[in-house]
């Protein structure tokens, strides 16, 4: 049985593969091997085994992010778009193919617009500023442009990620 | 004693008030928005009372709306907590106008000094020295002030505390935008608009001494706190006593915030901050007219409970102990857990604490506002808990915090504990050889560094999400679905788990 799986790592895509079979893994990432094997503790708790000896994991799924604490260390992994697929609105985007810089950078209420469709805009300028947490956020131009289009009103609460503001090309 | 206190506030500081509360045989009144309803404090009192929606303004921070509730469940005093109401005199004053008792200072006490400019000037009278700054007025005037002292300076709000809306700027274009965002801030926040600009001092120490006054003059101490751990003037650890202050200078510190406390005639527990310089010369910063967020630090040092003192002051009018009674005993040192994504800039994070596990063991406090399936609404400060540790030296004390950071579990919502971890490991925080603006001139960058994991623990973390995704309902089921504990090796059963991304290392 063999497992695959791939993470964005800053630009690099770093894959780990696992032949795996009755509690047994054999991993490879980045050139390193490691066997392990892997016990059920509890719900979502493993004992994972390796040859340097062993370690705790627990795992939480929390909608399409996965926690996993490894040990006193804590990793979260973000299931990503299928290629092709748009990553819907309020799914975090982050890579710079899709990242505009102008999505919401956190889930927020929005206090004031300062964009309006068909304002030409130039690089900086502040567009929409965003409250959340107590913090204020700017959103601005990334580039001189003309806007698109607003998708956000004063008052109103959007997720993060959500795209704020578009350009046009 | 009151029978009955209602708790303006939420989170943690709001489960921490009720547990005295209890404690002295009060019964708390709770109050909830509608972000809050199943929050962990509506669950820590005799009875919890709705107030508003989710928007902060339209619920703890609207007067009448927390009014109602006190008249509605009958309480005879209102304890605001920190931030929210806590220092708006306007709520002070409307809760004696409604025969109820404040637990704190008096309006006017609030007023005066959380204007940090009327603060100051009664600090000059007291004979405490300041940080050079000056009065405000528009981004024109202040332009002007700032071009007077020399940049850089630090834009403030004149009310409020805790640092929000707090910027260093290094020129005037930068000044006028800081200017007018804390401007925006403080409006929102503290219902006043005004800001005003002070000299930067060069690598100071945050030092801060607690106070207690009875109201008629009568002021004590209870030690100071180092909360120099700082990012962007919030602070991240917290300690008592200060490490690295002579006794000559501790007692200046302490008798300058006395004098202050007696100049002002205060009522109630507060703080008064200094800026201490590297030779030791001290400047007061200003007064906060609450209970701090770092407080459980001096009450493990002391063995004080504040917020006993607290109603004590506001039933009695008079200070329970005096300060041949104060007496501090080891060390205690505090971290604040903040749901807030370390790897993306420390942005605020808000959903479901799908599972929350606080540590537990000797001399290891937990004030936490969240456990396991609770919300983080968006609205609020992100505050989640705050771990303090005890310990007879300062050494023994840190290495309680390092282990219980390391043994608390929060998955859901992403926190900054990965920060505070390395954080508490560092050298700089072990010798205590650090400043206000020590972590963002030195720590940040190697922090950041650190968040590429090395491949054999990435792998493993992904070992375990192959095993956990091999079930349905992801990550939810465990050995109920083979109870042998020996994973199935079938080939239905598997599904590769694709592609997954580990945010924030761009």
């Amino acid at each position: 049985m063999s497992l695959r799986l791939a993470w964005r790592d800053g630009d690099r895509v770093r894959v780990v593969e696992a032949a795996a079979g009755s509690g047994r893994y054999r991993v490879s990432v980045d050139g390193v091997e490691i066997a392990l094997e892997v016990e059920w503790l509890d719900r979502d708790i493993f004992r994972l085994v390796t040859p340097q000896g062993a370690v705790l994991a627990e795992v939480t799924a929390a909608g399409e992010r996965r926690f996993v604490r490894l040990g006193a260390m804590d990793f979260v992994f973000e299931r990503e778009g299928e290629e092709g697929r748009t990553l819907r609105a309020g799914a975090p985007r982050r890579s710079a193919a899709h990242g505009s810089g102008l999505e919401a950078p956190m889930p927020g209420v929005v206090t004031r617009v300062m964009a309006a469709v068909g304002e030409e805009v130039r690089k900086g300028q502040p567009l929409v500023v965003l409250e959340a947490m107590k913090m204020e956020h700017v959103i601005r131009a990334p580039r001189d442009g003309r806007v698109r289009s607003v998708a956000a009103s004063a008052g109103e609460m959007v997720s993060g990620g959500m795209p704020l503001v578009e350009l046009e090309d | 004693m009151f029978r009955k206190v209602l708790i303006a506030n939420r989170g943690e500081i709001a489960c921490r008030i009720a547990a005295t509360l209890r404690e002295m045989g009060i019964a708390p009144v709770m109050v909830y928005s509608a972000a809050d309803r199943g929050a962990l404090h509506t669950r820590a009192g005799s009875e919890a009372i709705p107030i508003g929606p989710a928007e902060a303004r339209a619920s703890y921070l609207d007067i009448e709306a927390v009014l109602g509730a006190a008249r509605r469940a009958g309480a005879e005093a209102i304890h605001p907590g920190y931030g929210f109401l806590a220092e708006s005199p306007d709520f002070a004053a409307a809760v004696e106008a409604a025969g109820l008792t404040f637990i704190g200072p008096t309006p006017e006490q609030i007023r005066t000094l959380g204007d940090k400019r009327a603060a100051r000037s009664l600090a000059a009278r007291a004979g405490v020295p300041v940080v050079p700054g000056a009065e405000g007025g528009d981004s024109k005037a202040l332009a002007a002030q700032a071009r007077k002292l020399g940049y850089p300076v630090i834009v403030k709000a004149a009310l409020g505390g805790g640092g929000k809306g707090m910027r260093i700027v290094a020129d005037e274009p930068s000044l006028i935008e800081a200017a007018e965002s804390a401007s925006r801030l403080a409006l929102t926040a503290f219902g006043d608009a005004s800001v005003y600009v002070e000299k930067r001092l060069e690598r100071p120490r945050h030092v801060e001494v607690q106070v207690l006054g009875d109201g008629n003059g009568g002021a004590i101490h209870l030690l100071e706190r180092e909360c120099s751990l700082q990012r962007r003037h919030q602070k991240v650890i917290e300690e008592s006593p200060a490490p690295g202050l002579d006794e000559a200078l501790r007692s200046r510190l302490a008798q300058a915030a006395v004098d202050l406390a007696r100049a002002a005639r205060y009522r109630g527990a507060g703080t008064v901050e200094f800026l201490v310089a590297g030779d030791g010369a001290f400047h007061f910063l200003e007064v906060n007219t609450r209970l701090q967020v770092e407080h459980p630090v001096t009450e493990v040092v002391t063995g004080v409970d504040l917020v006993r003192a607290q109603l004590q002051i506001a039933a009695e009018r008079r200070l329970p102990f005096d300060q041949s009674a104060v007496k501090g005993q080891g060390h205690a040192i505090e971290a604040r857990i903040y749901a807030e994504d370390p790897s993306r800039g420390f942005l605020p994070q808000a959903g479901e604490a799908a599972k929350v596990r606080w540590p537990r063991g000797p001399f290891l406090r937990v004030d936490a506002g969240v456990e396991s399936g609770n919300q983080v609404p968006v609205h609020y400060d992100p505050i989640l808990a705050k771990l303090i540790a005890g310990g007879e030296t300062r050494k023994a004390a840190l290495a309680r915090l390092v282990a219980g950071l390391d043994a608390a579990l929060v998955h859901g919502v992403v926190t900054n504990l990965p920060f505070l971890r390395a954080l508490a490991r560092a050298r700089e925080v072990e010798r205590a050889s650090f400043d206000t603006e020590w972590i963002e001139r030195e720590f940040l960058a190697g922090f950041t560094a650190l968040a590429t994991a090395p491949a054999p623990d990435l792998a493993l973390a992904a070992v375990s999400i192959f095993e956990a995704e091999k079930t349905p309902g992801a990550g939810s089921r465990g050995p109920a679905a083979d109870p042998t504990g020996v994973p199935r090796d079938g080939s239905g059963a598997f599904r590769a788990p694709g592609r997954w991304r580990l945010p924030g290392l761009e």
